[in-house]
């Protein structure tokens, strides 16, 4: 408990246990988060952001062809304004891109988005990538 | 309050009553203005309006409802000695919080004729939480004195003025928490929405983010034990310091840390994002929740 009058705040020198089993409990979890950031930054080796991308909803749309997908950082740095290009390939030659930028993509961590074309790719191949970043 | 008065006498206490309670409305309108200011011209948070999912929106408003009773039961626009004063109370400055949060939203032209009603009615749920507890806090902090005609009269006689904080309180262990909760989810509310917590998480090594927690427990105790700031608490002579390092200071920590988790999962922040990096956002929030929450033990 706490006393609180006119002039002076005083804590109560006679405090309930379940004070101190907050209190304790409380300690725990403070000493448990140290203990994980600082084993994380003695063993974890920095790696450069790493990118895939997987598609997870293709269908029209009004005005074109709608491809959604998730980029995923799988390393341990983040990268900011990742842009992410689709094209629609026939053969080899893309015979249409889109770009479409994310703020971010975190460590370990997925984004998602969507790309619109103006023509149902058919049978031609998709490719999705990451064409670049930029360090947050 | 007896019943027993008779007429002049009988009008001229409904005359203060009624002048009184308008203070105190006007009080509330200037608190909500006063600390919703800052979160009524963050552009993050018009445009959480329109995407915050609903189900999180619908929770934050509903679980301000009895945050704003038990506040109104601590610090109240009059002294509440009842819960259904309080109950009144909390709608009132609930109330005050959406129009003020609406008015001034109108006013600065963010809401518009032409949008959605689901977009307007967002950006308004959102900015009235932070403006209904700084409508309750209104009445606490700026002024004060409940007694009506004190100060109107220029008589006003020292002993008799009444303090809407009345002059000695004992708060249980759960309220100086509560209080604690309080002002984190104020400074929470005031930054989390903003671009630059993620930027900040993202930009902080691990060595930062063990810097940043061992300073926000560092400064809630300073702020609370050390600095000698009015309402600074005082230890009894008998009682070790880390005694209430461990009672009040960790646990005030703690709550600030799932304060910062609460706002940042309402506000989508956490969605889709590994582990560790949550726990860095929830590291950089608590750093103004954990000041948030030292304050509020002093102030209210």
């Amino acid at each position: 408990m706490t006393t609180t009058t006119k002039q002076t705040t005083s804590e109560t020198d006679d405090p309930t246990w379940i004070e101190w089993a907050t209190g304790m409990i409380s300690a725990l979890l403070v000493i448990v988060m140290i203990g994980w950031v600082a084993w994380q930054s003695l063993t974890e080796e920095e790696q450069q952001p790493n990118f895939t991308v997987a598609v997870t909803e293709k269908g029209a749309v009004d005005g074109g062809y709608r491809v959604t997908f998730e980029v995923n950082n799988t390393a341990t740095k983040t990268a900011s304004a990742v842009v992410v290009r689709g094209e629609i390939l026939d053969g080899s030659n893309p015979i249409e891109s889109a770009d479409v930028t994310f703020d971010y993509v975190a460590v370990r961590s997925k984004s998602s988005g969507a790309i619109i074309f103006s023509q149902d790719p058919g049978d031609r191949a998709l490719r999705i990538r990451a064409i670049g970043y930029t360090d947050p | 309050m007896t019943g027993a008065y008779w007429g002049a006498d009988s009008r001229q206490r409904d005359n203060d009553e009624a002048r009184h309670f308008l203070l105190g409305l006007s009080r509330g309108a200037a608190g909500a203005m006063l600390f919703g200011i800052p979160m009524l011209m963050t552009m993050e948070l018009w445009d959480l309006g329109f995407y915050i999912e609903r189900g999180r929106l619908l929770l934050l408003m509903i679980v301000n409802i009895p945050l704003l009773v038990v506040l109104a039961h601590l610090i109240g626009f009059e002294r509440t000695t009842t819960w259904r004063q309080a109950v009144r109370d909390a709608i009132i400055a609930y109330g005050l919080g959406i129009l003020i949060s609406a008015a001034v939203l109108i006013m600065l032209g963010t809401i518009e004729a032409h949008m959605p009603a689901s977009a307007i009615l967002g950006k308004v749920a959102i900015q009235a939480v932070p403006a209904s507890i700084g409508a309750m806090l209104g009445r606490s902090q700026l002024g004060g004195q409940a007694a009506g005609g004190g100060n109107e009269d220029g008589k006003q006689d020292e002993e008799s003025v009444e303090d809407a904080v009345p002059d000695a309180i004992s708060t249980h262990y759960s309220q100086e928490l509560f209080l604690m909760a309080v002002g984190a989810l104020f400074l929470n509310l005031n930054v989390a929405p903003t671009e630059e917590v993620i930027l900040i998480s993202y930009k902080m090594t691990q060595w930062h983010a063990l810097a940043a927690m061992l300073v926000s427990i560092a400064i809630m105790h300073a702020f609370v034990y050390a600095v000698a700031f009015k309402g600074t608490h005082e230890i009894p002579g008998e009682t070790p310091r880390w005694h209430v390092f461990v009672r009040f200071t960790l646990p005030g920590y703690m709550i600030a840390m799932l304060i910062s988790l609460y706002v940042l999962w309402t506000f989508g922040r956490l969605d889709d994002v590994a582990p560790n990096q949550i726990l860095m956002s929830a590291i950089v929030l608590s750093f103004p929740g954990a000041i948030g929450a030292a304050s509020a033990r002093l102030v209210l």
